[in-house]
């Protein structure tokens, strides 16, 4: 049997049997559903609010009519996504760190380099396994927010919107392996485990939250709920004709907002899954072409993390790093 | 005409300016039950890395089993079972996982069978399916000696392997090191300070001060050249001061 399927199979066991592991990923799932009921309930407070209209329109005699909100399955899982975001990439840097430092703390990496093994068999392995993991954790998570959608939300889902779940998936898993791949390498660079973590940690942090964090503040439609055009009632054409003046500040903003793995991540998803206005109720085939270049950026971005990972862990680094 | 089954040429190894071990060379013929002598930090460690090839030497050469640890580690690694001081194993899999785990990586395809017999040679059954997590240190030193001698190695190298044992698993590990070496012929390497145990397990000793071989006998001349009162705690006390 390969080596590398030996180390990935190993993984899978140890990790089908880690509570901390599964106590993150029940937390996620939790979180997900906690986040669908929410949207759920901030829908039909809306809903509430417009029969509440109505009515009183209709009581006042008025032959105005207002348009009903509508409701988008898949907007009811932007908090889903935004906790994936912040806490999956948390998560996927402590599974990453975790499967390094254990090795290296309980001494089994040396048993592991005194058998005769390839230079890329922990590597690969680790590698494997870990994405393996991944994919089967965003499986159920998927699953979850299925049906989460159609119990908690009661929101009708179509053949499109499992398509759209199950690219925005994808997008997730990618988006979790390279956190992984990233902690993983971090931590087998370092001679102190605690300094990896901590790398990885800092990394997450600048990328994760403040980055992401400067771009939306930096953005003027974001500084009034609900949009600042929207609540100074601009049409779309003036809108853009106003932000033509700013096209250098929008420039830099948005360069900064690129920078972050976390933000191409994000718009994927919030376009996939029609979260964003703009691609709401568009053809997939529009949202593709739109999307392709952070879809490009993600993936090898992950990619890039998985061969640092690989040279990270070979076999010569993995002695050098020991002694 | 006894062939070695390691076989050292001025093997060195420094960190930096640090000389951790210098001008290493030995012979340990077949069949010996190597005893390495040291205090802490005189290198016995460096010695059993660079000859398990999770070091490389910065001088120097080693040939274990017929295998140079510079140009044919991957051989080394066929012909050597390791256990190494303190090691823990994946404490969510079972006793069976583990094994199972290691020997896979040694190259047995279908191990069961060889992993039944360890573990009877051993004497440590009816623990298959417990998690090796809820193991007491001498257990998981058994399976410490299981997954070095499941692909029936040609030379074992065991690290301090006494470390933190009650005095019970001292004399259980003794005895297994004894049966490795007399039932199959297994060249055994180990590390150690502790002299009793040298004294009761080691055919031959060497003795390390400060990366320097300073002493290299069977353990029979060595005891001979000295007093007869004088015990081999003694005797690594004068050899190891007069060379420092």
């Amino acid at each position: 049997m390969n080596s590398t399927w030996i180390v990935a199979e190993k993984e899978l066991l140890d990790l089908r049997r880690d509570r901390l592991f599964a106590i993150l990923i029940g937390f996620l799932a939790v979180a997900t559903l906690i986040s669908v009921a929410v949207a759920s309930a901030d829908f039909r407070n809306q809903l509430d609010a417009y029969n509440l209209y109505v009515a009183n329109l209709a009581n006042s005699g008025s032959t105005v009519t207002a348009a009903a909100p509508q409701l988008f399955p898949l907007k009811l899982l932007r908090g889903g996504i935004e906790y994936l975001e912040i806490l999956g990439a948390l998560f996927a840097i402590v599974l990453g760190y975790g499967t390094i430092a254990k090795e290296k703390h309980r001494g089994t990496l040396h048993l592991f380099l005194s058998r005769p093994v390839g230079r890329f068999a922990f590597a690969g392995g680790k590698m494997l396994g870990l994405s393996i993991v991944w994919l089967g954790v965003v499986a159920a998570l998927t699953a979850v927010s299925l049906i989460a959608v159609v119990t908690i939300g009661h929101a009708p889902i179509q053949g499109i919107d499992v398509a759209r779940l199950l690219i925005a998936g994808g997008f997730a898993w990618l988006y979790l392996v390279f956190w992984t791949a990233l902690a993983v390498g971090l931590t087998a660079l370092s001679t102190r485990l605690s300094t990896g973590l901590i790398v990885a940690l800092v990394i997450w942090l600048a990328f994760v939250l403040i980055i992401p964090q400067i771009g939306d503040t930096m953005d003027p439609d974001n500084q009034v709920p609900g949009g600042l055009f929207a609540t100074l009632q601009i049409q779309k054409a003036d809108e853009l004709a106003v932000l033509a003046q700013f096209s250098a500040f929008d420039g830099i903003r948005n360069g900064l907002e690129v920078s972050s793995v976390t933000k191409h991540f994000e718009r994927l998803t919030f376009a996939f899954l029609g979260i964003k206005d703009q691609y709401n109720q568009q053809p997939l085939s529009l949202v593709w072409a739109a999307m392709l270049p952070y879809a490009i950026t993600l993936t090898v971005a992950t990619l890039a993390a998985v061969v640092f990972a690989a040279l990270a862990t070979t076999r010569r680094t993995l002695q050098r790093k020991q002694s | 005409m006894t062939t070695s089954a390691i076989s050292t040429a001025a093997l060195t190894r420094s960190f930096g300016a640090h000389q951790a071990l210098a001008d290493l060379t030995l012979d340990v013929p077949q069949g010996e039950v190597f005893g390495l002598l040291g205090h802490n930090g005189a290198g016995k460690t460096t010695t059993v890395n660079l000859l398990t090839t999770l070091l490389e030497p910065t001088a120097g050469d080693a040939m274990i089993n017929g295998h140079s640890v510079k140009t044919d580690a991957a051989g080394v690694r066929q012909s050597i079972g390791y256990l190494p001081e303190n090691v823990q194993f994946y404490d969510n899999l079972t006793l069976l996982e583990n094994l199972r785990f290691f020997a896979r990586l040694s190259g047995l395809r279908r191990p069961d069978a060889r992993i039944r017999d360890v573990l009877t040679f051993l004497d440590f059954t009816g623990h298959d399916n417990q998690r090796v997590g809820t193991f007491s240190k001498g257990m998981r030193q058994r399976v410490g000696i299981a997954q070095a001698v499941l692909h029936a190695p040609a030379v074992l190298f065991l690290d301090e392997p006494t470390s933190g044992l009650d005095p019970e698993g001292v004399r259980t590990l003794r005895k297994t090191i004894v049966r490795l070496n007399h039932e199959f012929g297994m060249t055994i390497f180990m590390n150690t300070h502790l002299l009793s145990e040298v004294t009761k397990t080691c055919t031959s000793i060497g003795i390390l001060n400060h990366g320097r071989l300073v002493h290299h006998d069977s353990m029979s001349n060595t005891l001979a050249a000295f007093p007869a009162d004088e015990s081999l705690e003694d005797i690594y006390f004068q050899l190891d001061s007069a060379a420092a």
